[in-house]
């Protein structure tokens, strides 16, 4: 063996002696860190555990001195949410990902030392476009940011032809930990919306590391149990306290809108409204839809999604009354029926992929055409015409009526 | 192109290619805003093309009933359906249904349509924010 060779051994057989022990360091470092970050823990207790319909609760604790403290705040509920990216990238290339959560929590919101309420006011100024994830780093309450990271995402790259097949789009590879967590932010903030609901700058630090903040659960927010952290840095959290919001009928908890509702106003408003349809002669559905999202936290996507099977049975009884007097032409109505087989295919999925904001715009103007329509059946050229229609209407319909009724009393007449 | 259609002693051509894609377009708005299409779907078939209202009543409510069964599949199946809200909303509108017919004897149906006209503006524009 020549001297390089021998050297090279060495050289490899110290290397490999030292490797476990660098390990062994890496690991003391950790469990060291991990020691310390425990200790650093902030503590943390709250004055009630039960609250009726939301109410205040008051959280004290402990923190290291000087450190800033953070608390987390969600409810066990889970709820979907989803953030369609249609911004163009850096390159100009529009991205059109869908990305759809089926678990974050129901009630989620972060509180931040009160010294951080200007950055919160700077973001508050950007209005609707605010950015959740720049606000949650300009305030440090990224490090708090944990519970919405941790639920699964689901990815899928939309196009033309899977929309136009019903289906969301191919599905995308699973998210890594960073892409996540930014993910997450975005579906959180397309759910919740306002910086109000999501940040609240009022934990109150005192010089010893003490800190108390009042944590307010709003009326209307879900039931069940709530879970509170607080937070120093990513590896410093206390353990979660709890505490439990009650709610009693008429408040019922809508599981999918992620809302608590006094059932009362949503039963009254859509008797008033379905009736008013009736009379207008145009379904309740466009102006149901509007008002309860106006008076209501429900997302848009529930909404339409459920008034739109109250006005199923409306419309079965009312084809089952023409049909009985044999006043439907089938060829008609199927052919165009099919046309709108395949139009009601590809609507519900662009429902997700459409922002509350998009869905009143769009929304706003149809009401503008519908008002437009209704304003031309009020014009003189219109009822004239609408006379003689409607004559000859009621003249058919009574034909019709009376076959009816003679068929049945040839078939009764036959027995 | 066209279609012809026999309906109670009478004889019409209907241009199904117009009606479709309008039927089409209706019912990709519809489903997506979660209303019924009968308000466009009436004006398409006695407007657009030029049916008499005896056969669009009923005709017109089969091609909307159609449409309204589809996007609630489709929208039970991608999540967008709430039960309890559907259960608190389902009796008030089988109840609307109910009182609508009585009140409409009493009321001139021109004044309904003028106060809606209003009444949809405003709403629109409070939708857009400038109200």
């Amino acid at each position: 063996m020549s001297r390089k060779h021998l050297l090279l051994a060495a050289t490899a057989a110290f290397l490999l002696a030292h490797v476990p022990l660098l390990h062994a360091a890496d690991a003391t470092t950790a469990a060291e860190d991990a020691r310390s970050a425990l200790a650093r823990a902030p503590s943390i207790s709250i004055d009630k555990n039960v609250l009726d319909n939301g109410g205040t609760v008051t959280v004290t604790g402990k923190a290291a001195p000087g450190m800033p403290v953070f608390l987390e705040v969600f409810n066990e509920n889970r709820v979907s949410g989803s953030y369609f990216d249609n911004k163009p990238d850096k390159e100009g290339k529009i991205p059109y990902k869908l990305y759809l959560a089926k678990d974050i929590p129901a009630f989620y919101r972060i509180h931040l030392p009160s010294f951080t309420q200007p950055v919160i006011d700077k973001y508050k100024k950007e209005g609707k476009g605010w950015s959740y994830l720049a606000a949650l780093k300009d305030t440090g309450g990224e490090l708090a940011y944990r519970e919405p990271a941790t639920r699964g995402i689901d990815g899928y790259q939309a196009s033309m032809s899977a929309t136009m097949s019903g289906s969301r789009g191919d599905p995308l590879p699973a998210l890594d930990g960073k892409d996540r967590a930014r993910r997450s932010m975005q579906i959180v903030k397309a759910r919740f919306r306002s910086i109000e609901k999501l940040l609240v700058a009022n934990i109150d630090l005192k010089e010893d590391g003490s800190f108390t903040a009042q944590v307010k659960i709003p009326d209307g927010a879900p039931p069940g149990k709530y879970f509170i952290t607080a937070a120093t840095d990513k590896n410093a959290q206390s353990l979660p306290v709890t505490m439990e919001n009650r709610i009693a009928f008429p408040m019922r908890y809508m599981s999918n809108a992620g809302t608590s509702l006094n059932i009362v106003y949503p039963f009254l408003i859509t008797l008033a409204l379905a009736t008013f349809g009736v009379l207008m002669g145009a379904g309740g559905g466009f102006i149901i839809n509007p008002i309860l999202l106006m008076f209501f936290p429900l997302p848009h996507n529930v909404v339409a999604g459920t008034v739109t099977p109250t006005v199923l049975f409306s419309q079965a009884s009312g084809v089952a009354n023409y049909s009985r007097i044999k006043f439907i032409s089938w060829k008609v109505g199927i052919a165009m029926g099919l046309a709108t087989l395949a139009g009601a295919f590809i609507g519900p999925i662009l429902t997700q992929m459409i922002t509350l904001d998009d869905f009143k715009f769009v929304f706003g103007w149809i009401l503008f055409f519908l008002a437009a329509l209704m304003f031309w059946q009020t014009t003189p050229g219109y009822i004239a015409k609408n006379k003689k229609e409607q004559a000859i209407l009621k003249e058919f319909q009574k034909r019709a009526e009376a076959a009816a009724r003679n068929k049945d009393a040839g078939v009764l007449a036959k027995v | 192109m066209y279609m012809h259609v026999h309906f109670w002693g009478h004889e019409f051509k209907v241009n199904v290619v117009v009606g479709c894609i309008g039927a089409f377009l209706i019912a990709v708005l519809s489903s997506m805003f979660g209303f019924g299409g009968g308000p466009f779907m009436v004006p398409l078939m006695a407007v657009v093309l030029g049916l008499p209202m005896y056969i669009v009543v009923g005709s017109s409510l089969l091609a909307i009933f159609f449409s309204t069964m589809m996007s609630t599949l489709k929208h039970y199946s991608l999540g967008n359906f709430d039960l309890d809200l559907f259960l608190v909303m389902f009796p008030a509108a089988l109840l609307a249904g109910w009182i609508g017919p009585k009140i409409a004897k009493k009321l001139d149906p021109l004044w309904v349509k003028r106060v809606a006209c209003i009444g949809l503006t405003l709403l629109g524009l409070s939708l857009l924010g400038m109200f």
